[in-house]
């Protein structure tokens, strides 16, 4: 499957009362996006309100509590839309023909969505060193609930809102010629091995978070805990296939740009046809229920098998039972003669002298860390707040006291999104 | 749903047990802590009880939430050193965690009973938001 992915060069965003990209400035008017967002059912019915703000690179803004990333992009040429399965209930494969990015925006969703909250960006100062998200030029849509929404039903509501808007934005760059297009491919398996007969078989097995409220991802709109293992091209992935429903533990959990912009895949094909013959993704869920467990890794290492593969990386996503997810997905690999590399993060204690995983096996013997979230943290005040700071003690990686008097905070790395992200999309390793 | 024969919900979460009891056998402890939930299916692991869901569900921290459910059988068919292991490791890992000192409000419990239970329901193929509607929540 090939797909060429446009990039269109953002160097600064305006709100505006036209919708447009000019001379590298993404002009965006907030009420045309509403209107969008606000035009189905499932928003309108629960979100009382939204508002809408810029964070820049450098400025002295602290964006919290963040739900999702999102990067602007839309399809061009090829089938299907952005985010199948959600932009007009569309479902074609995608994957393929051609997609532009709105490189450097980012639709960034906040508010409150249950009594505890998860993640802050900070756009400058220590903490704006670990999250990408500093680094991008971000539209913030503050969220409300309507009095007495369920939870589960404005979750929904605020990721649908964000993706629309995400994709709404992203259209605007659809008719504006790129800076630079790239070009992705991966090959059939005879077609691969006839053009590659030398070089190792490789591919990707890339866990999702896929457990409840707050802990889930979509596939093509299907709830990822209802999967079996399966394959998937990696260009799929960046046109919005897979999309995040996880707003818990902002450090490692996969934002949709995460999802889009996936490293993992990135680096493969800087590989493929050089020293790597990048064959294709293998999905598969992090359940809760041990059973499933097997099934999804006994089903990833089938795959690996069939596809004759000779290694693969494995990324997970979340904390605590996704280690022994890893790690049966790493043994049963390894079991059978397919060599693994494994992305994670870790928990070590503020020290970092505890053991980093809650699971652990001697075939588990390459290791890629994205860093310890419990590692403490001085964040200073910021000038403007963009959401709200009275959850900060109760996030994750929060105590009581976090948030100073002085508008400081005090607290562990787990509180920035994207910090120890375990597709190693981050800035403490990996990258 | 998955079947509630030979299975039990040993849980600390008064959510769970307004709901579930009329599906499943469940063990309410109301006092128990976080960390008490998990020595106790640590001890019934240990004597040969199964494990059928993991001990750390759910990315929220062993400091935050203060519910936890976890579903393990109900006959002795012998223990098994990787449900040991699990075990154990989870203690570890909930032990790394310092308390945060943080006065929970009611709401606060009621998202963390909230969450606890769509964990356990996405564990077990059973409607959360059903199960709530019934229960008029």
């Amino acid at each position: 499957m090939k797909l060429e992915l446009g990039f269109i060069k953002i160097n600064d965003v305006q709100f505006s009362n036209e919708c447009a990209v000019k001379d590298g400035i993404l002009y965006v008017n907030p009420e045309e996006v509403k209107e969008y967002v606000y035009d189905y059912d499932d928003v309108k019915q629960f979100v009382k309100s939204i508002s809408f703000d810029i964070a820049k690179p450098g400025e002295s803004v602290r964006i919290t509590p963040v739900k999702d990333v999102i990067e602007p992009r839309c399809k061009v040429e090829g089938p299907g839309v952005i985010f199948p399965g959600v932009m007009n209930h569309k479902v074609d494969t995608v994957g393929s023909g051609r997609t532009h990015v709105l490189k450097g925006a980012a639709v960034v969703t906040a508010g409150k969505i249950v009594g505890f909250q998860e993640g802050l960006i900070d756009m400058t100062g220590p903490g704006a060193q670990y999250t990408p998200f500093s680094k991008t030029l971000n539209i913030v849509m503050v969220c409300e609930p309507v009095e007495g929404t369920k939870q589960h039903d404005y979750e929904r509501a605020v990721r649908f809102a964000g993706l629309r808007a995400a994709g709404f934005i992203g259209q605007i760059g659809k008719n504006v010629e790129p800076d630079e297009i790239k070009t992705y491919e991966t090959l059939g398996i005879k077609e691969g091995i006839e053009k590659y007969p030398n070089l190792p078989r490789v591919g990707y097995v890339h866990m999702l978070q896929t457990q409840g409220l707050l802990h889930d991802t979509y596939v093509y709109g299907v709830d990822a805990k209802r999967i079996v293992a399966t394959l998937i091209n990696p260009t799929e992935t960046m046109d919005g296939a897979i999309l995040s429903g996880n707003c818990v533990s902002a450090c490692d959990k996969n934002t949709t740009y995460h999802h889009l912009n996936n490293p993992v895949v990135a680096e493969l094909f800087e590989e493929h046809g050089k020293t790597i013959n990048y064959v294709c993704n293998i999905i598969t869920n992090e359940n809760v229920y041990l059973a499933d467990k097997q099934r999804g890794s006994d089903w990833a290492a089938k795959l690996a098998k069939l596809l004759d593969l000779d290694a693969v990386i494995v990324s997970e996503e979340g904390f605590g039972n996704p280690d022994a997810d890893l790690i049966m997905n790493c043994t049963k690999q390894e079991k059978q003669g397919i060599k693994t590399v494994l992305v994670t993060d870790e928990y070590a204690g503020q020290d970092g002298k505890s053991q980093g995983l809650a699971d652990s096996d001697p075939l588990a013997d390459a290791v890629v860390s994205g860093g310890n979230a419990n590692m403490p943290v001085v964040l200073p005040p910021m000038d403007k707040i963009i959401g709200m700071t009275d959850y900060v003690d109760v996030c994750s990686g929060g105590h009581a006291g976090s948030l100073r008097p002085d508008g400081s905070i005090e607290a562990e790395l787990q509180i920035i999104t994207g910090a120890t992200n375990e597709m190693g999309f981050n800035c403490m390793s990996a990258r | 749903m998955k079947s509630p024969n030979r299975i039990r919900i040993v849980t600390n979460n008064p959510l769970v047990k307004q709901i579930l009891s009329d599906w499943y056998t469940v063990e309410y402890y109301e006092d128990a802590t976080y960390r008490d939930i998990l020595v106790k299916v640590r001890d019934m692991v240990y004597n040969g009880y199964e494990l059928f869901t993991h001990p750390m569900a759910g990315s929220v921290k062993p400091n935050e939430t203060m519910y936890k459910s976890i579903v393990v059988g109900t006959d002795q068919k012998g223990t098994d050193i990787d449900h040991c292991k699990l075990m154990m490791n989870a203690l570890i890992t909930c032990d790394k965690f310092k308390p945060t000192g943080v006065q929970y409000s009611d709401y606060h419990y009621k998202d963390f009973q909230l969450i606890d239970y769509t964990l356990l329901c996405g564990a077990l193929d059973f409607d959360a938001i059903a199960g709530l509607s019934k229960a008029n929540m």
